[in-house]
């Protein structure tokens, strides 16, 4: 039911803190970001979030709406206004700045330990690879390389919650892309880097990564990958 | 007695994480291993900028049929002759390797022909299919790999901090730091730089319809204009024709979709829901983006137009699953946002996209001030009066990785800590602080009001009448923002204030696109002047200088300096 106005809950302070309710006039074409952004321009100039791009293109913007992670820039008021309210917090499992900002330091930081950066053999004097886009490897990494790390597969994430050293889906997604990029050299540190139970052992397969992601991506496959490789490199001693 | 800053040295200081900062971050720390460096950006690392947002892709010259020659010229042809002709060559000969050194050393994958050979698409302007990309979303491929990199490396970030204002030696001969306030904390720090780069982007964020991320409100043009360097070329304002819209109250209003769509056989419609580009140019909605955009404004300004103020493009005329697959990005924003793309007519306003002008600088990136050097589109002279698509990106990571190379090699005999003038970091103190000073107003209508001014009087269509209008409105507006102030309640991530410093950067870069225009009393590329609306003859060519002294604008113009090729030549054999 579309009401002319919506009641908006939202998280106020750091760790500590309370929520506030701000009453939003309803218009037609709405995201939560504009929402946001209508309570700090016109009610509570004190209001602090994070956003860049507008379009779903950079995740900064991500928050917690009505329980859920979501990109809040491409998240239309009529697919999450339940009877006519919302409720907005911080992205969970990450350091609270003020109000709905995060510190995602925590989140790149991981990425980087689970090696989530090419590491190649060629340089900018010799031409491309030519790499079949049909390759079945190369369509292993393609499936997962479009993520822009809004962080929400992490905030969604049961074990980062229960073990704070987790890698999470994020940066063992990007780990399972180069594992499967015919041109990167650093499989075997990857593996590595990514073995044990805080890295792909730890995942419980509960797929909040995968049902939460705004790209589609499927991070839980990834990480099963990661399992698999890691298996047969154990196997074979590589590991040790 | 409170102290006003604290104070810290590193021996290179960036400002801006888009493909120019996070490309010479990479560059400087390569050659120079043992500099400690910083990278400073408004937002989070990797996420700020536009380099991130390219859709089309990155020009340059890979294949065998094709030449460095071919797309040096294309790239002044499309720039209308008013391109710097050094600059413009350094970024043809370069991107070739940038885009290899993407590839082979940080792992970016682009599009492959079936052959395992890469791909390059066809772009407008352009007299070869030389477009390197990958699908319609190059920008998150390029910025996520360097940014990994940048991880790696270990690269001291300053993330969520904005750069307050540039600060030179005490003596006045260089650059000595740059006054910088953490976000978060809303505190302030002199960092001492050796050499500093300008890589915050510049921006058309003034304009009722824009297209950049909204971090992005010409910062570091309106620093290097307060510090005493020249902006050049600063009319030219590109608009991308469609934008969408959907109201004042949402930020996707201005936000692309992509040019693609028009290629692909999307048809433009007004509000009567009739086609119109066929009366304006034979391609009708083929035609470039300058030809369309003013077609697009004229329609408006006869008050054809939606319920929004904009027209339509529809897709609803051609085989739906096509367009699904084809465009699956555009698709999915349009209907996340409430629009159906496919079977629906979509409204749509051409948005101000580009800045090709910005800084003087020279082709190693250096500018006239000791110790500051600048890349990206806080830069001008590269595109001239129009930019090419796909030559945005190139330009940011070419002149990105240069300035890095250079800033290592000057550093040995040239890098020194030079003592700050701090009577002019407490005074940009003062002012930043002056908003906490100041009671009432409303800074939303300010904003709203210096959109309609640019959009209606120094937008698509000017002549001397609106640009005196427009003049006259944005010093009012200026005179309202100094009335108008933020409450002094808790300074952390004060977005407000943030919102009233980004609006002093906008008026400032407005008044100089304003006075821009008003000089150039022509006709080319970007810039339509209605009381001038012919070429004045290429040989003569001259370009715009603006510089600020005593809180004033004044415009010089130069001339152009054909030592590569003159109007009427061409470098290509065939």
């Amino acid at each position: 039911m579309q009401t002319d106005q919506i009641s908006v809950s939202i998280w106020r302070g750091g760790e500590d803190g309370k929520y506030q309710t701000y009453r939003v006039p309803r218009l037609e074409s709405q995201t939560v970001l504009d929402v946001v952004t209508y309570i700090q321009r016109e009610l509570d100039p004190s209001l602090s979030y994070r956003f860049a791009c507008r379009v779903g293109v950079c995740g900064s913007c991500a928050m917690t709406v009505n329980g859920k992670a979501r990109w809040t820039c491409r998240t239309h008021v009529s697919r999450v206004a339940d009877g006519g309210a919302i409720t907005l917090a911080p992205l969970r499992n990450l350091p609270v700045v003020k109000d709905l900002v995060v510190d995602m330091a925590v989140f790149f930081d991981k990425w980087e330990k689970a090696l989530g950066s090419f590491v190649g053999d060629q340089t900018r004097d010799q031409a491309l690879a030519a790499v079949s886009p049909a390759d079945p490897r190369r369509r292993e990494a393609s499936a997962g390389i479009e993520c822009i790390g809004c962080g929400i597969c992490y905030a969604t994430c049961d074990v980062v919650d229960w073990n704070k050293d987790y890698l999470g889906p994020a940066a063992m997604n990007r780990a399972w892309t180069l594992i499967n990029d015919a041109r990167d050299v650093a499989r075997l540190p990857r593996l590595q880097a990514i073995a044990g139970d805080n890295g792909c052992l730890g995942c419980h397969s509960q797929q909040g990564c995968v049902e939460r992601c705004p790209k589609s991506l499927n991070p839980t496959v990834a990480i099963a990958g990661l399992k698999r490789e890691s298996m047969k490199a154990a196997l074979k001693g590589e590991l040790s | 007695m409170t102290i006003e800053f604290e104070q810290s040295q590193t021996d290179v200081l960036i400002l801006g994480a888009g493909g120019a900062g996070l490309f010479a971050a990479l560059h400087a720390s390569t050659l120079a291993p043992d500099a400690h460096i910083t990278i400073a950006v408004k937002g989070l690392l990797g996420k700020c900028g536009c380099t991130r947002m390219v859709q089309g892709g990155f020009n340059a010259a890979m294949a065998a049929e094709d030449s460095i020659e071919r797309h040096f010229m294309d790239t002044i042809e499309g720039g209308k002759w008013l391109n710097n002709q050094d600059l413009a060559w350094t970024l043809v000969n370069e991107a070739p390797r940038r885009i290899r050194e993407l590839e082979n050393e940080l792992g970016c994958f682009f599009d492959r022909n079936p052959d395992g050979s890469l791909h390059q698409k066809a772009f407008a302007g352009q007299t070869f299919d030389r477009t390197v990309h990958k699908g319609d979303l190059t920008g998150i491929e390029i910025i996520n790999r360097l940014a990994e990199q940048v991880w790696k490396r270990g690269i001291h970030r300053l993330e969520d901090h904005r750069a307050v204002e540039l600060i030179r030696s005490k003596d006045g001969s260089g650059l000595a730091g740059v006054l910088m306030m953490d976000m978060r904390t809303g505190k302030f720090r002199l960092v001492q730089a050796k050499a500093v780069l300008l890589a915050t982007g510049g921006g058309p964020t003034m304009y009722k319809y824009h297209t950049p991320s909204g971090d992005k409100s010409c910062d570091g043009m309106a620093m290097a204009l307060r510090a005493g360097l020249p902006l050049r070329d600063m009319e030219m304002v590109q608009f991308h024709p469609t934008g969408l819209i959907a109201g004042p109250g949402t930020r996707i209003t201005g936000t692309i979709i992509e040019e693609g769509l028009r290629g692909y056989g999307g048809h433009l419609l007004g509000g009567d829901k009739q086609r119109f580009m066929a009366t304006y140019d034979d391609r009708a909605e083929r035609a470039t983006r300058d030809i369309v955009s003013r077609a697009m404004y004229s329609e408006m300004r006869k008050g054809n137009i939606g319920p929004n103020g904009g027209l339509y493009i529809t897709m609803k005329h051609l085989d739906a699953k096509e367009v699904r697959t084809r465009f699956k990005g555009m698709v999915q924003r349009c209907h996340d946002c409430g629009f159906d793309l496919v079977a629906g007519d979509v409204e749509v306003v051409p948005t101000a996209h580009y800045m090709m002008g910005g800084v003087e600088f020279a082709s190693d990136c250096q500018t006239e001030l000791p110790g500051l050097f600048a890349a990206g589109e806080d830069t001008g002279g590269v595109h001239g009066a129009n930019r090419l698509g796909g030559n945005g990106v190139a330009n940011s990571t070419v002149f990105g990785g240069i300035a890095g190379d250079a800033i290592a090699r000057w550093l040995p005999d040239h890098g020194v800590f030079r003592e700050p003038d701090l009577d002019a970091a407490k005074a940009a103190v003062a002012a930043t602080q002056y908003p906490f000073r100041i009671e009432g107003g409303h800074m939303p209508a300010i904003r709203e009001k210096l959109y309609d001014v640019m959009w209606e009087d120094a937008g698509i269509l000017r002549d001397a009448g609106s640009l005196a209008r427009a003049r006259a409105a944005v010093d009012d507006l200026h005179g309202e923002l100094m009335r108008t102030g933020i409450a002094d309640d808790n300074r952390a991530y004060n977005l407000s204030w943030h919102d009233w410093l980004n609006l002093e950067s906008q008026i400032l870069i407005s008044k100089v696109v304003i006075e821009a225009a008003l000089v150039r009393d022509d006709s080319r590329g970007a810039h339509f002047r209605e009381d001038f609306p012919e070429t004045r003859d290429l040989e003569t060519s001259r370009y715009t200088k603006a510089t600020l002294a005593d809180k004033a604008i004044s415009i010089t113009t130069e001339p152009v300096i054909f030592n590569r090729i003159k109007p009427g030549e061409t470098l290509l054999s065939d």
